[in-house]
Formats: structure tokens, sequence, C-alpha cells
């Protein structure tokens, strides 16, 4: 589990390339490796946005009146759960239970709890992210 | 009564039982007992298991003890995944040291020099600092060979279930196995293998520890509804009202749900909170997580938040969870869209009875009671919902 | 253990499982994800019984003191029959084989489904090979064959759920990974979701073009299985029948690949003989097995001069038929269509191999004989006994008994005994390699040298042998259990009794035979007296002889 976290953390996503890697290195048969990296929703074998969001769909969630939250972030994302922004910085998911029920609604931001969110919380995140990725841009230039 | 609140900034309560630390002592302390006087005063101190099972902590330990091999292991479930659970985020956030003790204490009395933490993806940013206490404690500790290593979950609800954990740590899918054989007489690597909740290491190190430790001490994560959701401490027994009045409902409450596994059911003010109580509605309490519904709610809504999340989390290994979550969730959404007619709730009952039946593991043989208990003490919600249809 | 059987008290091995002690006493329990070879993993849950009023799975579950179980009543059978209407939501039993699930079907009373499907896969095409995910039941059994009976682990579950399906890696097709094609996959699937790509429509278009002189010749493990197709036990012997049947859908010539089969040891026992002798590669390994040429060209590059240059049978005696025979029978090569009946889904690709192309055209499996001849509406068992036409139909012994494990081998040594030391074997049987242990062994003295040999059959004792291969001179793999009696082309068995009879039938068909050994065949001998003459001559080394590739895993 921990070299397929490695693997993804250091290259984005586990694309066919770095899975037949680590097949040849760990001298495991590729469509195992194949069937035990899709049982897991946290991995990816397709590239990823900036920011992953793993958005909370379970009861405490929606009963903190989530499913409307997320709604939101579809449409201000323009992207539908499962889907990647066109300029490549968001990646929407839907999860289970990420324990923070008592903050609810929560969501993970490339793995980071944000919790009690709200339209005005999530708005300010999003401008906040894109910023913080528009900076690093000029400081590489 | 002890009893804390998790609110916002994570304040911490030095009353709370759970929070007391063992400082090494407990493991200096189960050295001098030795193994056997160790499990001699779990068993007497009625140490049970706290992720839901309540299996007796020194029974399992006795159990991989005694079965003939050559190398033992021990793992922590930290792959808290019920949704409404959140009691073991706040032990390692608060009290990591004495979990990593408890470890400890397990792998000395069982005999096990490998040992290992199952860490949900969902809490990897909690990891870091627990890999420092885990390293800290090792360096400490007299214990030669002893490893500890923090495994990666990744998103699987069902690797919570002990033996699809140790299928996840082989490097597996995270599919359970059937049982027989038991993971503490043939688990990881076909070895004896104690796996033990958080809590109940944490409880562990306290019960050898502390004289004055009480068994009756859970416990309770509480959410929904609710204006003060959190982690609380209460005794077994304790009075649903006592609960309501610190978990502050918004407005009249209607239903409760023990995460999604356990089942719904009413809400009565005078229920003494204990094992048998909730079993006579059908429920399970599993670790005490209480998601509370208030009347704006309609259960059914829930329900099928619910059957989402098993068919997501199902792993796919046996017909009826497999193919059986899918088919109650399809009929939700039916019921949900005006479609439904009374002959559905008749399938939907006897699809969730046949997966509780004849399911591999404990995820299937739950998967139902949130269908079967609403449909059992909320039959209103479902009317609401079928009248719709009729109209149009 | 003293357990209560359906009313009934009894004694029981308490190590057994439920399964076993129902069967053992005569109570049928169906099972779908079951595998006689392989560690019950219940995932299909219908061979439910109840114990002590609790619905277990039998296959897992062994017996508690004083139980009392029950198998027939409404709990049980209710129970069973929902999980067959969860994992198949349509009655598939629309494959003209008999499948496994369809007497299921019968058992637990299933005639409508309360469920739709909600499947929607891309079926997975290929020339040999081909699976529709749709069908699909998640039993699990293709996926524990091909990884450990096979040893070569093509495919495995991705996904979770029910989104859970089987499929190569990155969801590629078969065709484009590492697959050997044995078919032991189609084998064990009980509801046809995988099966060989047919090329029944090819051929009897042939055969409807009055043009093309289509040929067909025979595999030695066909007239051990073809039987069973057609209603008689396991290990009837119907050569004469299938010979009839094959005239009567039309083949211009039924030809015997057992001469190929002749042919084949003629040119393999010279070939290690001289490497023997000349200092050659050893061990030499045989290579009649596209299944195992794959697994080579995929696992093993470092073996590629180890294998024989050899064709198989029936791509040497497709060769002479275009050649030998076409100038015989004064027919245009161009017209003659040849057709092979194998056992086997490998030679299907085999036969599209670039180097062997000229060969032979079509390949059908045993399974597609039979549909063939029941849409000709052939009434096969009253057929009677024909022979091969003579020009390519005399064979021997030693031909037949290439259908077994260890066949190859025998037929070989008998040869190269006599090449060797100018004298035949006394005794022909060599049973050191005969019967169904994974890896047989044994060594005889071939002109003044002790020769070691070893055969294997199952891709996974293939890759075990391959481990101590450098202990022998010669050795023989088939990648199906059984050899290919057992081939990924047979008729589909459960009860593994049906492969020992099969071979039993194979030895039968040798004894009875005139002749035993390949180099004592009269049409042999003409063929390398007319055109080849001698075996390793150029002659030989351009029709009969091939190469290999090597192939990327992945």
């Amino acid at each position: 589990m921990n070299i397929l976290h490695e693997a993804q953390e250091k290259h984005g996503y586990l694309s066919e390339h770095i899975l037949k890697q680590i097949a040849i290195d760990q001298d495991i048969p590729i469509a195992r490796l194949y069937g035990v990296v899709k049982f897991y929703t946290m991995f990816h074998t397709e590239p990823q946005g900036k920011y992953v969001i793993e958005f909370c769909g379970s009861p405490s969630c929606v009963l903190a009146d989530g499913t409307a939250l997320e709604k939101f972030l579809e449409g201000e994302l323009g992207v539908k759960i499962g889907g990647t922004t066109k300029d490549g910085m968001f990646s929407l998911y839907k999860t289970s239970c990420i324990g923070c029920c008592d903050e609810a609604p929560a969501m993970l931001v490339n793995g980071e709890p944000h919790t009690k969110l709200t339209v005005e919380r999530l708005t300010a995140l999003l401008k906040k992210l894109k910023e913080a990725h528009a900076d690093k841009k000029v400081k590489k230039k | 009564m002890n009893a804390c609140a998790e609110g916002q900034g994570w304040k911490r309560s030095g009353n709370m039982q759970i929070l007391r630390q063992t400082n090494m002592e407990a493991l200096e302390k189960a050295r001098t007992l030795g193994p056997d006087g160790v499990l001699e005063l779990l068993e007497k101190k009625g140490l049970e298991g706290r992720g839901g099972a309540a299996f007796s902590t020194a029974r399992k330990w006795r159990a991989s003890r005694d079965a003939p091999a050559d190398e033992r292991f021990v793992v922590c479930n930290a792959d808290e995944g019920e949704p409404g659970t959140f009691k073991d985020k706040f032990i390692i956030r608060h009290n990591a040291e004495t979990v990593v003790e408890g470890l400890l204490i397990a792998a000395y009395v069982v005999g096990a020099k490998r040992c290992f933490i199952y860490l949900c993806g969902e809490y990897d940013y909690l990891r870091p600092r627990l890999q420092q206490q885990a390293d800290d404690m090792l360096a400490r500790t007299k214990m030669e060979d002893v490893t500890i290593e923090i495994v990666r979950g990744a998103g699987a609800y069902v690797c919570g279930e002990a033996t699809a954990l140790l299928q996840s740590i082989q490097g597996f899918r995270g599919t359970p196995m059937q049982k027989p054989p038991h993971p503490t007489s043939c688990g990881l690597w076909g070895k004896p293998t104690v796996i033990n909740n958080v809590e109940t290491l944490t409880c562990a190190a306290q019960a050898v520890l502390f004289d004055d430790w009480n068994p009756a001490l859970r416990l309770f994560s509480l959410s929904g509804n609710i204006k003060n959701p959190g982690v609380y401490e209460f005794p077994l027994g304790v009075k649903m009202s006592t609960v309501i009045d610190v978990a502050q409902p918004k407005k009249k409450l209607k239903a409760m749900s023990f995460g999604c596994f356990g089942g719904i059911m009413p809400v009565d003010e005078n229920m003494a909170i204990t094992p048998e109580a909730i079993c006579v509605e059908k429920c399970h309490h599993g670790a005490y997580s209480i998601i509370f519904m208030d009347e704006t709610v309609n259960v059914v809504d829930i329900s099928y938040s619910i059957a989402k999340f098993y068919t997501y989390e199902s792993c796919g290994k046996c017909t009826p969870c497999r193919e059986g979550t899918i088919r109650i969730l399809n009929l939700l959404k039916k019921i949900l869209n005006g479609k439904g007619v009374k002959k559905d709730l008749q399938v939907l009952a006897e699809l969730a009875l046949h997966i509780q039946e004849t399911a591999l593991c404990g995820l299937g043989q739950t998967c139902g009671n949130h269908v079967l208990t609403s449909l059992q003490h909320f039959p209103a919600d479902y009317d609401h919902y079928l009248k719709k249809g009729a109209k149009s | 253990m003293k357990i209560t059987l359906n009313g009934k008290e009894m004694e029981a091995d308490g190590d057994k499982s439920l399964l076993d002690i129902c069967r053992e006493n005569g109570i049928n329990v169906p099972t779908l994800c079951y595998h006689a070879s392989l560690f019950p993993e219940a995932r299909c849950r219908v061979c439910l019984v109840e114990m002590d009023g609790k619905l277990v799975t039998s296959c897992s579950t062994k017996p508690r003191e004083g139980a009392s179980i029950i198998t027939n009543n409404e709990h049980v059978m209710k129970a069973r029959k929902l999980n067959m209407e969860l994992m198949l939501p349509e009655p598939a039993c629309k494959r003209e084989d008999d499948m496994e699930v369809c007497g299921i079907y019968e058992e637990v009373g299933m005639r409508t489904a309360r469920f739709a499907s909600i499947k929607e896969y891309k079926p997975d095409l290929g020339a040999a090979v081909i699976r529709d995910n749709n069908k699909c039941i998640n039993c699990g059994r293709c996926v524990r064959v091909c990884a450990d009976i096979q040893g070569v682990y093509a495919i495995d579950f991705a996904s979770r759920a029910h989104n859970e399906h089987v499929t190569p890696y990155f969801e590629k097709n078969l065709a484009d990974v590492a697959c050997i094609r044995c078919g032991q996959c189609i084998l064990n699937c009980p509801v046809g979701a995988i099966s060989e790509r047919s090329h029944i429509d090819e051929v009897v278009a042939a055969l409807d073009d009055k043009e093309k002189h289509v040929v067909v010749q025979v595999a030695p493990s066909i007239r051990a299985a073809l039987g069973e197709l057609f209603g008689m036990p396991a290990g009837t012997l119907v050569t004469g029948k299938t010979v009839a049947a094959l005239r009567k859908c039309g083949f211009d010539k039924v030809f015997d690949v057992d001469l190929g089969a002749d042919i084949t040891i003629m040119e393999e026992a010279s070939e290690l003989l001289n490497r023997i002798s000349n200092g050659g590669k050893l061990p030499m390994i045989t290579t009649c097995c596209p299944g195992w040429i794959l697994m080579m060209e995929f696992f093993y590059h470092d073996l590629i001069s180890n294998m024989s240059t050899c064709r198989s049978p029936h791509e040497m005696l497709g060769m002479l038929i275009k050649t030998y025979y076409a100038k015989k029978a004064g027919i245009d090569p161009k017209k003659i269509v040849v057709v092979s009946i194998m056992p086997c889904t490998a030679k299907k690709f085999e036969s599209t191999r670039p180097e062997l192309e000229t060969g032979v055209d079509y390949v059908l499996t045993t399974r597609e004989l039979g549909r063939l001849v029941k849409m000709r509406k052939v009434d096969f068992a009253s057929l009677p006994d024909e022979e091969f036409d003579p020009a390519l139909g005399i064979s021997t012994g030693a031909g037949v008994i290439f259908g077994a494990t260890g066949g190859v081998m025998e037929a070989a040594l008998r040869t190269a005994h006599f090449l060797a030391t100018g004298k035949e074997l006394e005794k022909l049987e060599v049973n050191e390699i005969r019967g169904m242990k994974g890896i047989k062994e044994g060594k005889m003295m071939l002109g003044g040298k002790e020769v070691r040999f070893a055969c294997a059959h199952g891709g996974a004792n293939a890759r075990r042998l391959m481990e101590q291969k450098d202990k022998y001179h010669f050795i023989e793999i088939m990648a199906c259990p059984g050899g290919c009696i057992g081939g990924g082309g047979q008729p589909i068995y459960r009860d593994p009794e049906v492969l020992r009879k099969r071979t039993e039938a194979i030895y039968s068909a040798d004894r009875a035979s005139k002749l035993r050994r390949s180099h004592e065949n009269p049409v042999v001998k003409q063929i390398y007296k007319e055109m080849l003459g001698a075996p390793l001559s150029e002659k030989a080394e351009e029709l009969l002889h091939t190469h290999y590739v090597k192939r990327d895993r992945f």
C-alpha cells in the first residue's frame, strides 16, 4: 500500500508506466497490481488536478446540508463528481466518511481536512487555492 | 459522569479517562506482571474490544499467544471508517502515546516482533505525528527487534474489517475472507495475528496501569442535527436524556442511527443506553456513534445516503452484497422519485434480510439494518414518498 | 462427530466441508464458484445449507458437533434462488453447450428474474479467446485457474462493489497482454462468459464454396472426448464416428493429425540425438504446445535456444497437405483449405503466426465440431465407423498418445531409442511419465548415454519444472492440466476423473494399434523417400521447422 501511495505522490498519479515499474520491482503480476490499485478509491490511474477534492457524502454531512454544498461546488468548478476541471486545477470526488462528522459538512483537499463548510468558506477557499497556484507559477518564472 | 465536548480548536478535558497518559509505565508494569499476569488482569478488568464487536481482549491475545507458530503479529486497526465515528481520531490526536504503548504491550504479551498500525487514508494528515510518536516510543523501550510500521489505507471502508485489513497489509485487494480460520490463529502471512481497535489498545494500557480504570466508560461520537457534536465519554447505562442534554438538539429529535451499520431507531429519552436495550429495537451499538435526526428529516432520505455508502464500499466478492446493495439503492431511488409502490417495500425488506443472512462478512451482514429498522420504526416516512407517487 | 443431516443422524468427519459430506451421502448441493483443486472462496453463495438454523456456505464450512444440517427446506431454497436471481438477471442458457449454470437454474426453480441487469461492459474479442463481462457472475474461477493452476496471472478482479469485474491490466484485451491462450479459463467458466473465438462460419463458407478442396485433420484428443458432446460416457473412443461425421459435414478429405505427430517424432527424436551427440543446447524442450510456446515467449526469453525447432503436428501436416498431398492429388494448393480439429484454443492463435500462415487455415475446437455436427443435423451416435483417408491417414500408437501428458515424450523415446541403438525398446510403455502427477521424470539409456527426461502439465507445474530444468536432457511441457485431452477446446468437465478416462481411451487406442512406433509408419517413410529426404534435411527445415520470438510481458 505504502509503495503505491509514495509512487502516486511522486508522480501525481499511477500511470501504466509507473505500475509496470512497480510490478517489475516487486515481482508482482501486473494484472494483480492493477486489480489492487482499482480497488481503492484514493489511487488514481489518470492524471489528477493540482488539488484533489474529496467531498464527504455520508449521513452526518448530508444532515448538515452537504448535498446542497456539493451541488454548489460542482457549479463553481464547472465539473461533475468524478471529473477534473479543464484547467487541470481541481479534481472533484465524493467520498465516504472522513471522520469530521462533528464539524460537518467537510471535505479533504489533497488529504487535508476542511470542515464546517459553507458557501462563503468554499468560495474563499477556492479563491485562495487558485491564487496560491498562480503565485507559484509567477515565482517559477 | 465525565463528559467532555470536542468543540472548535480541539480542546481537551483533563477529566476524560481515555486521555489519561501512561508514559511507558504501563509497559513496565506489564513486564513485571509477565504475559500471563497481564492476561489475568485484563480478564479481571473485563476489557472488551471497542471496534464494535466487543470481544474479550484477553481472550483474543491468549488465543494468538497459544496458537503454535514461529512468528506472530499485532495490528492496530486505525481504519476508522464507520460514518459518524471519529473517536479514534480524537484519541490519535490527543493520546497517541498511550495507543502505541497498548500496541507494544500486546506485542509483549502475544510474543510479536512486528507491529502494524493500519491508518485509513482519510486520516493520513495524522500520520507524521503518529509516526513520530511510534519512533520515539520504540527508541525509549527496551524491546529488542520490535518494529512498528504504519500501513496507509486508501479509501476502502471494508478494510476496517479484520480479515480485509490483513489482506490489504499483504498487498492484496481488501476483500474479507471467510472465518474460520480466524486471524488469531491464521492472519498475516498465515501466522497468528491480533487486531485491536485504537480505543481498545489505549484502554489496555490504562487498564494495566491504573487500578481505578473503569471498564464501563465508553467513547460516544455524537453528530447530526445537534448543536454540540463531538466525542463524549459516558458510562454504559447512561440515560438517553443525559446524552441529549449534552448534545443539544436543534429541534425535536426523531431518530438516531448507529453509524450506517447499526440501524435506525426512534429516540427514547428514558432509555438507558445498553447493548441489550439497543438490541430490543433490532439495532446494534457498534462503537457508539450516534447520528441524530430531528423532525425535519425524512428517514428515507438518510436511508438513501446510507444505501449509497454501501454501494461504494461493498468489496464485491460475494453475490448478495455486491448485487443486493445496488438493487436496494435503485429501489430507494425509485421510491424517492415518487415512483415507488407498496410491493417495492416488500422487495426492499426481502433483499435486506437476504443479504444479512447470506453475506460473507460483517459489512454485508449489517448493510441491510438501516432498511429493516427504518421500515419497522418509520413506516410513515416511506408512506410519504409512496403517496407522492400515487398522486402523480 | 455426530450430526443430523436432513433429519438423519450420522457420524461425520469433522475435517470435511459440509459440501463434501452432503455429496458423500448422495445429497446434491448446487455450486458455481467451487473448484475441486482450489481452496474455496465462498463467493457465489449458492451452495447454502442451513446449520442449526443459520445459512452457511457448505463449501467453506465444517460441521459443528451435534449440528443439525438441512439442505432442502424453504429457507435454503429461497436463499439459493435469490442469489441466482441477483447474480444472473437474465437466464443466459442460449449457448449451445451445456453450461453448468443452466442445470442450477433448474435446481433452484428459477423461471423469471426480477432484477434487470446493470452491467455494461465492452466484450473482449481476440483471435482465440473472447470474453463478455456482461455474462460474468464474478465467481473468480477464471482468475484463480489462470493464476494458481496455469501460473500466468493474465486477469484479476478490478474495481469494487457492483463494478467489480474481471480484466487484464488497464482494461486491455487478452490479445494485448501476456495471455497464453490456453483456454483453461473457458473450461472453468460456469456461465460461458468466456469462450473461444468461433471459426465455424469461415469453415462453413469454405465447405459451401465449390471451388475449394476442404481438408480436415483430427487431433488425437478429439477421438477420446467428442462422444461426450453426444451423451456418451467420458472415455468412449469414437475415432470411426468422428471420421464419418466429418465426411457427412462435407469435408473432402479427412486426415489424421496422428500422422503429423509421427513426422514430428521423426524430426524431434533426430533433433534430440543431434543435440546430445554434437553438444547442442540442452535440455531440449518440446514445442507442440502453442500455449507453452507463448509462455516461453512471454516469460522465459532465455529458453529460446532450448526449444525444439519442430512445428506442432498439425502445422507439419498442414504444410505437407499443401505440398506433398497437393502434388500427389493434382490439386492446386491455393484451392486447398486446411481445417484442424483441435482440443486447443491456443492453436487458433498459432495458425495466425506469420511464419505459419501458409499451413493450417482454420482451427476448430472439439466443442465447435460438436456444434457443426449438430448444425448439419448429423446423428452422431448412430454413425458407422469409417476410416481416415489413406493418403495422409495412416498413423501409429506413438502418434495417438500425443494427446496425453507424457505422450509426446514417450513417442519420441520409442523412436529415439531405435535411431540411437538400431534396436527397438523392449517395453514400449514408459510408465514413469504417464499419469496425472504434475511433474514426472525418468531416465533411459540411448546409445550408451543416460538420458534424463521430465514432463510437466499445467502452467504452474511448467514453471516449477523450469526451475529444475538443468537436471534433464529432454523436457515435455503441456500447458493444460492432463495434457491435450484436458485442453481449452475440449468438452467442459468438472470431475477430474473425466481426464483420467480420456487418457485411458488414448492409451487403449495405442495398445490396439497395429503399428506403435512412428518410424514404422509406411506413409511417413514414403514422404521422406519422395520429398523430404531425411529428418532435419534442408527441405524438412523449410517445411517442418520454425522459429520463435521474444514478446514483452507487458
